[in-house]
């Protein structure tokens, strides 16, 4: 009697007190374990989020040093044209000064030409500055010094000159000598190698700044020249290819992700549905291009004076050879800070435009370059609407083409990836299946989570063992009922555990599936909308089509200052 | 820049077109061949090619014979190119309805296959299916290095792949 009062007292708190331990312990670490899982998904989330911004941040960062580097750049570049080539500049202006001041007869003779002198010992390469002395001589009626400074200007650069003087020949209403200057300009030119400046003859044109007769001429030999050209074997393809140039030269690169949220979050091929979004949306500035070309009426200059002088200013500021690697570079400046500051994007448009600051093209690169790039040629919308109206057919193939390409690289299926699951849409039309396919996957998942989540071994044995004890309590006493009850009362505990654990699986779960639907939801809707606006942009190639398919070259030739009337000769 | 008419020899020369193209026995090739399969198709063709799937094609016999017709209208259609430059097949968009999404006419086994949607092309007909679905297209020609859109109307347009 008193060994079980002893045994009873010293088992009783010792199995009572481990029991109490073991039970807090392993709260505690499940706890800790939750709290563990718990901190690591949320540091895993936000350290996602950490990237993506760091990432967003080195590329805004690459962007604003881009784009600041290209400012400064492209101070420094005008820097250098002007200390460089700044004294070409006084030249320049002295052009249209000593014409406009001889109309008026403000100026003496004598200052005329000691003006013209200097600038020929301040410019001793320059074409221009032998040209002005022959101009002021021949003002002057000076025949013989006229005659060597023509030669010396012929010598050092016989197009610019033979144009500079057929403009002027123009200006004094001499059409005979203007005309007799056109063919010695049109005797040295070569239609695969022609000067930038050959822009100027072709404005003059289409300005109907030359008279009735030297325009004919013009045309008849732009006329020539196309059809030399198309002699060659492959022109028609490599018109295509300049034109396709031209025109993928207008496609805007645009992000779109601020409309298609999650479909930039959600979808691994959104860069290629972007770039798809983008190659459709060149209809539309190809369209406003030509649509601007061709809108509305071109007013000429009020006089054949002041639509000279603007050509005579034209030809001797803008086609410089010797500028040209300076102004090359200032383009590239320019693309950048119109980019934004995305090198990439700068480089890929100065590829496409890079013809338009080549030192020879041939004619119908001169076309292609005065259609696209105006800027960067320096033609008016007159001579702009003339290249593109003779260019026609081969502006139509080469759209044709883009747009077959453009649409070939529109994605057929939209990828989706929500946390592990993946599935495609073409249009949204299977947005049932893929909501099924999906609660599918997450319960599949959860089942997973939930079977993980049960009784050890080690909590069975325990259990076995405490029945055990239970049963053998009525032949060995109250001491293994107690350790029965203990172990039972501990797989008991373990259970409830286990039970709040799957509580809280099938709440996360609920939660998943809930946000998961709700992402596949606005995907698909986004899927159907991207669908739609691709549609959209595309059909505007019609429009192109269409807009393209009026035009015709004799309407692009503007009426000539001197009154007479145009015949066209169909022959 | 100018030219040189008299004296020095010039150091490049052009090459001119001095045959007519696609002349019954030149071997059109490179440049050439892009401007011949650049032509507009003629109505014939674009008719005989769109009626691809209209029914009668799709059982045994009929269809070896259709295959077959459609094979002497390309050859027709496209008499100055060589055999081996011929397409190596069509791929249209399958008006049968759902679930077809395309057929296919193969020049190589002269056999018109219609394809369900998601059923896989023969690997170079692939490239072609999304045009082939494009309102825009009658059909596409599939050649082994480009693909040769044809409208309604018979207009073209080429992509090299």
């Amino acid at each position: 009697m008193s060994s079980e009062r002893i045994i009873h007292v010293a088992d009783l708190r010792f199995i009572n007190e481990s029991l109490g331990s073991l039970r807090g312990d392993i709260g505690t670490v499940s706890q800790q374990v939750e709290s563990v899982g718990s901190n690591l998904d949320q540091t895993r989330n936000e350290l996602a989020w950490l990237k993506e911004a760091f990432d967003n941040f080195v590329a805004a960062d690459i962007k604003a040093k881009e784009l600041s580097l290209a400012e400064t750049r492209q101070v420094k570049i005008r820097q250098e044209l002007e200390s460089t080539f700044g004294y070409y500049a006084q030249i320049r202006r002295q052009a249209t000064g000593i014409l406009q001041a001889s109309d008026i007869q403000l100026v003496r003779k004598e200052t005329l030409r000691n003006a013209t002198e200097e600038l020929m010992l301040a410019a001793p390469r320059y074409w221009l500055a032998p040209a002005l002395v022959a101009l002021s001589a021949w003002l002057g009626d000076n025949r013989e010094l006229a005659t060597r400074a023509l030669a010396e200007a012929g010598r050092r650069d016989d197009e610019k000159t033979s144009l500079f003087f057929a403009l002027i020949a123009r200006r004094a209403g001499r059409n005979e000598a203007c005309r007799r200057w056109l063919d010695r300009y049109f005797a040295l030119q070569n239609p695969y190698h022609l000067d930038r400046q050959t822009v100027v003859m072709l404005d003059a044109m289409a300005n109907g700044v030359f008279g009735a007769d030297a325009s004919m001429h013009c045309s008849k030999r732009v006329s020539l020249w196309i059809d030399e050209l198309a002699q060659r074997v492959g022109f028609v393809e490599t018109q295509r290819r300049q034109w396709s140039d031209g025109l993928l030269s207008k496609t805007p690169n645009v992000e779109h992700g601020n409309r298609y949220s999650h479909l930039q979050r959600y979808c691994p091929n959104w860069s290629a549905l972007n770039g798809a979004l983008n190659g459709v949306a060149m209809h539309q500035a190809v369209l406003e291009h030509f649509d601007g070309v061709f809108k509305g009426e071109i007013k000429a200059e009020s006089s054949v004076l002041i639509a000279v002088d603007n050509l005579l200013s034209k030809l001797v500021t803008r086609f410089d050879d010797e500028e040209l690697p300076l102004r090359r570079q200032e383009e590239m400046c320019r693309f950048i800070i119109e980019e934004g500051g995305d090198k990439l994007a700068a480089i890929k448009r100065n590829d496409l435009q890079s013809k338009a600051l080549d030192d020879q093209v041939d004619f119908t690169q001169l076309l292609t370059n005065a259609a696209m790039h105006p800027e960067t040629s320096h033609v008016t919308r007159a001579t702009q609407r003339f290249a593109i109206a003779h260019s026609r057919d081969w502006i139509l193939a080469a759209h044709a083409d883009l747009t077959a390409k453009v649409r070939l690289a529109i994605p057929i299926k939209v990828q989706i990836t929500i946390e592990d699951w993946t599935g495609e849409t073409a249009n949204g039309e299977n947005e049932t299946d893929l909501l099924a396919n999906l609660k599918d996957s997450i319960a599949k998942l959860e089942t997973e989570a939930l079977t993980q989540a049960k009784l050890s071994g080690l909590h069975w044995i325990v259990l076995v063992f405490g029945v055990l004890m239970v049963f053998a309590t009525f032949s060995a006493g109250l001491l293994l009922l107690l350790v029965g009850a203990a172990c039972l009362t501990w797989v008991f505990l373990a259970y409830r555990q286990i039970e709040q654990t799957r509580a809280k699986i099938r709440a996360k779960f609920a939660t998943l599936l809930d946000q998961s639907t709700q992402a596949l939801r606005a995907c698909i809707a986004e899927t159907v909308e991207l669908r739609r606006d691709i549609a959209k942009r595309d059909h505007i190639a019609n429009a192109v089509t269409a807009l393209l398919e009026s035009i015709s070259p004799e309407q692009h030739i503007l009426a000539h200052h001197d009154a007479v009337r145009r015949v066209l000769n169909n022959k | 820049m100018a030219r040189t008419i008299m004296g020095t020899k010039p150091h490049e020369t052009t090459p001119l077109r001095t045959k007519a193209v696609g002349s019954a026995n030149t071997k059109l090739e490179g440049d050439a061949l892009r401007v011949r399969l650049r032509q507009k198709r003629s109505g014939a063709y674009v008719e005989g090619m769109t009626r691809l799937d209209a029914g009668t094609h799709l059982h045994g016999a009929h269809s070896a014979l259709a295959a077959q017709a459609l094979m002497d209208l390309i050859r027709q259609e496209l008499p100055d190119v060589s055999v081996e430059a011929l397409p190596i097949g069509i791929v249209a968009k399958c008006y049968l309805g759902v679930p077809y999404e395309v057929h296919t006419l193969s020049c190589a086994g002269c056999i018109i296959q219609h394809f369900k949607q998601g059923e896989a092309l023969p690997h170079l007909m692939e490239r072609a299916r999304s045009l082939a679905q494009h309102p825009e297209y009658a059909f596409i020609e599939v050649y082994s290095s480009r693909l040769v859109t044809v409208t309604t109307n018979g207009q073209t347009a080429i992509i090299d792949i």
